[in-house]
């Protein structure tokens, strides 16, 4: 297990919360998964009244997905790093809004990374050279992605989501790959692929269903 | 309906922020009317965690000192907005069905004392950063773009500004301040104008630094949750901008 969540229990060795959200993020057993998600929105709800304790814990259990999800969209690492504290600042500053019956502590702030990182490549980029420079197709699925991975639980994880992607449709993943991974807007993945508007939302919206219904089968 | 169809029609789209600023607040509203919306984006966000998850790497030492450090000096939200119509937070917060009644939960403010103002410059430095001298010059296109999307947002109002013929456009929805105006005079040498939020509790957030063109016109704009803001104001700075005001405010209006 990698050594952040060693950390997690070290940092707060007597807090169930901390200790279950360490345990094994990724982890597909049914009792696992469940179980890190109850002690993650917990810690997220903690946050959210002032508990720096808590915030500790959290951070380690989602700074590694918030860096890498920045780096891979972004592209630049530095550039990645700033997106990334912002994104970790933000989630102790809006800690207070968090729902947990409208979903996951974890979505919740990877959403949050997500947009910021969309937003940072947009506000660098004009489109056209991002059209230009990105060409229209995708050059890299995750297959060739290089990236540091420390774990067994990012391994699986990883493996998983390759598994998922393999099996979407070439045209839903190179549509995800431009929404997702590159912050196109669908109108420019439309344009990119050279299909109409509603054909690119299609796309979009049939691929991550297809990967809801593949992973809620192996939960 | 053919209007709610394509509306509904986006919310893979929104799900991975393939929207323009325009759709996702129209998404939003139809989020809040639409329970099974919700209920899939929710689900969606989970494929989009579970994707997010897979690109995990090892965050450097550095940048955990640095948030910790950040945050023991940054204010934080209290839990309900101050318009419950309105979203906070643009990525997270009516998407996922927030307008579910608030729990119960004490309402409080955590203010850091003093070094607050700073922090939240911290907070809404993605809005201000590409504006700031020094950040990668904004795209000038883009920038008109988006303050047209401001004016244009269905919540966005107008205040005149005593700079010249300028006013400011706001919109809570678009969580944007949008500075547009002709006729602003130079300021003297080495200075810039900036723009300024003044918080609720008197501190201030600092906006962009702005020049006229030769034609004396400006245009600026800053991200920022509106939810606290007193006013908006315009000082004058040494080139760079400053991060409190050191100028008396030269024009202000009151939200």
């Amino acid at each position: 297990m990698g050594e952040r969540h060693l950390r997690a229990v070290r940092g707060d060795g007597d807090d169930p919360d901390a200790r279950a959200a360490a345990a094994a993020p990724g982890d597909g057993s049914p009792a696992r998964g469940r179980r890190e998600r109850d002690a993650l929105d917990s810690l997220l709800t903690r946050v959210g009244l002032g508990d720096e304790d808590a915030y500790d814990a959290l951070y380690s259990a989602v700074a590694g997905s918030v860096l890498g999800l920045a780096v891979r969209i972004v592209r630049d690492r530095e550039m990645a790093e700033d997106v990334a504290q912002e994104v970790l600042v933000d989630v102790w500053h809006r800690a207070a809004r968090f729902r947990p019956e409208a979903g996951s502590a974890r979505s919740w702030i990877l959403t949050i990374a997500h947009r910021r990182a969309v937003d940072r490549v947009r506000s660098e980029q004009a489109h056209a050279t991002r059209l230009r420079t990105h060409g229209a197709v995708p050059e890299s699925l995750p297959e060739e992605q290089e990236s540091v991975v420390d774990s067994m639980q990012r391994e699986w994880e990883s493996a998983r989501v390759r598994a998922g992607l393999a099996h979407l449709t070439d045209r839903q993943r190179e549509a995800l790959d431009l929404a997702y991974y590159r912050g196109f807007t669908h109108r420019e993945v439309a344009e990119a692929l050279d299909i109409p508007l509603g054909t690119a939302k299609a796309r979009i919206r049939d691929g991550l269903l297809r990967l809801r219904d593949l992973w809620e089968v192996d939960r | 309906m053919s209007d709610d169809q394509s509306v509904h029609a986006l919310l893979g789209a929104y799900v991975v922020d393939a929207v323009s600023d325009i759709e996702r607040a129209a998404f939003e509203d139809h989020l809040s009317e639409c329970e099974d919306c919700r209920a899939e984006v929710a689900s969606l966000r989970e494929v989009t965690a579970t994707l997010a998850d897979a690109e995990a790497i090892d965050p450097p030492p550095v940048l955990k000192a640095r948030v910790m450090e950040q945050i023991s000096r940054t204010p934080q939200l209290t839990p309900t907005p101050a318009e419950p119509e309105e979203t906070d937070a643009p990525a997270v917060a009516r998407e996922s069905g927030q307008d579910a009644p608030a729990t119960a939960r004490p309402r409080r403010r955590v203010w850091a004392p003093l070094t607050a103002a700073a922090a939240t410059v911290a907070v809404a430095a993605v809005g201000v950063a590409l504006l700031l001298p020094g950040a990668e010059p904004a795209d000038t296109s883009a920038m008109e773009r988006d303050v047209m999307m401001v004016a244009s947002a269905p919540d966005a109002h107008s205040m005149d500004l005593d700079l010249g013929a300028t006013h400011v456009v706001v919109s809570e929805r678009m969580e944007s301040v949008a500075l547009m105006g002709a006729e602003t005079p130079m300021p003297s040498d080495g200075m810039e104008y900036q723009l300024w939020l003044l918080m609720d509790d008197g501190s201030t957030m600092a906006g962009p630094t702005f020049m006229p063109d030769k034609d004396g016109e400006v245009m600026t704009m800053m991200h920022a949750s509106l939810a606290d803001v007193s006013s908006i104001a315009v000082t004058v700075e040494p080139m760079g901008g400053s991060s409190q005001p050191t100028s008396d405010v030269l024009a202000i209006a009151g939200m």
